[in-house]
């Protein structure tokens, strides 16, 4: 029983030393930046899972997360772009198309009554 | 039976190692639902300190009102230059300029009053204001009761069953096109649209508080015209 403990302990390190290894610096800013989104930091969010695709580039998720932080300063073109490159590499993903579609909801009639796609660099 | 507790208390150890390893492992397809306050910039570029005249509106349920008692009992000019005016001094940094009091449109059309870039620069000249505030406004209180279906279970014999019940609701309608107008070319640098409907129960539901559930559903889309605010909405993100 202590053996097979010990055993399935030392696997679970393992599995999890190596696929912290491929992603670690990714991972570490992603968690870091939904930890002070959720205080409402939103424009340290950004700078983190800004970080975060810059290490992963092809990480939908790190992308959805930067949208949101970019949406939440107002930074609509922006985030926008992030949305698109998000479901370009998962399109299937349920969360990241139901934040797409809201999105776009409200987009559209901010642009519609701004006259012009404001709020991004 | 001493080989058997400890035993017992290593699995114990054991348990809790493994359930500390799993804590610290990141969770798979970890999702959070955030709530976010969207800013929103003001639809007409202003400095924010601008002097403003909040001029007369069309009301568009004029020829009506003869008909309608309980349009009678509103005065909507009125009541919605006193919101709009109230709502700007408290929200915003805009100066209020007083309306000559002898001030009529020159055309009771939405259309015609927007080109009318004469009577807005004379406006301008006469009143200092770098703004003018006007447009149509829409009233309308209708019953809405009727026969709707509804379930209802049989205390005698325990079964579902439809029937049909008269409810008495009072519906009211709410749109409002703003026009707004530089004060010094007398040209119209915004036209927009707001509406809202609501419902309440009762038939002879007060009209007067209807209007205002209405104005207070729309004043933060009307305050943003002239200032920041923000939109409440929920989005998703990944934590891990």
């Amino acid at each position: 029983m202590k053996k097979a403990a010990l055993v399935l302990g030392a696997a679970l390190v393992a599995a999890g030393c190596s696929s912290y290894s491929r992603t670690e610096k990714a991972q570490t800013q992603i968690s870091f930046g939904t930890a002070v989104a959720r205080r409402g930091l939103w424009r340290e969010a950004a700078f983190r899972f800004e970080k975060a695709v810059e290490k992963e580039p092809n990480n939908a998720r790190a992308h959805n997360n930067l949208a949101v932080a970019l949406e939440a300063e107002g930074e609509f073109a922006r985030a926008l772009a992030e949305y698109k490159k998000a479901l370009e590499l998962d399109p299937n993903d349920t969360y990241i198309r139901r934040n797409y579609a809201r999105f776009a909801e409200f987009y559209t009639s901010y642009t519609r009554t701004t006259g012009k796609a404001t709020g991004g660099s | 039976m001493a080989r058997s507790v400890r035993l017992r208390g290593s699995a114990r150890t054991a348990a809790l190692l493994l359930a500390a390893l799993l804590a610290a492992l990141p969770a798979s397809a970890g999702v959070a639902q955030v709530r976010l306050k969207l800013p929103l910039k003001p639809r007409l570029p202003l400095r924010g300190n601008e002097r403003i005249v909040l001029a007369p509106f069309v009301i568009a349920t004029e020829a009506e009102k003869a008909r309608d008692k309980r349009l009678q009992n509103v005065d909507l000019q009125a009541e919605f230059q006193r919101f709009l005016k109230k709502q700007i001094e408290k929200k915003t940094k805009l100066e209020i300029v007083p309306v000559p009091p002898e001030l009529k449109l020159p055309t009771q059309n939405l259309s015609e009053l927007g080109r009318s870039t004469e009577f807005w620069r004379a406006l301008g000249v006469q009143t200092g204001a770098e703004i003018l505030i006007s447009g149509s406004l829409e009233f309308r209180v209708e019953d809405r009761s009727g026969y709707k279906t509804e379930e209802y279970v049989s205390p005698i014999d325990g079964r579902t069953y439809y029937r049909q019940v008269y409810v008495e609701q009072t519906g009211f309608l709410f749109d409002i096109v703003f026009l707004v107008f530089d004060g010094h070319s007398g040209e119209k640098i915004l036209q927009d649209e707001f509406k809202d409907f609501r419902q309440t129960g009762g038939r002879r539901a007060d009209e007067l508080q209807g209007l205002f559930e209405n104005l207070f559903s729309l004043e933060n889309q009307i305050l943003n015209l002239f200032v920041a605010r923000d939109r409440e909405a929920e989005r998703y993100i990944f934590t891990d």
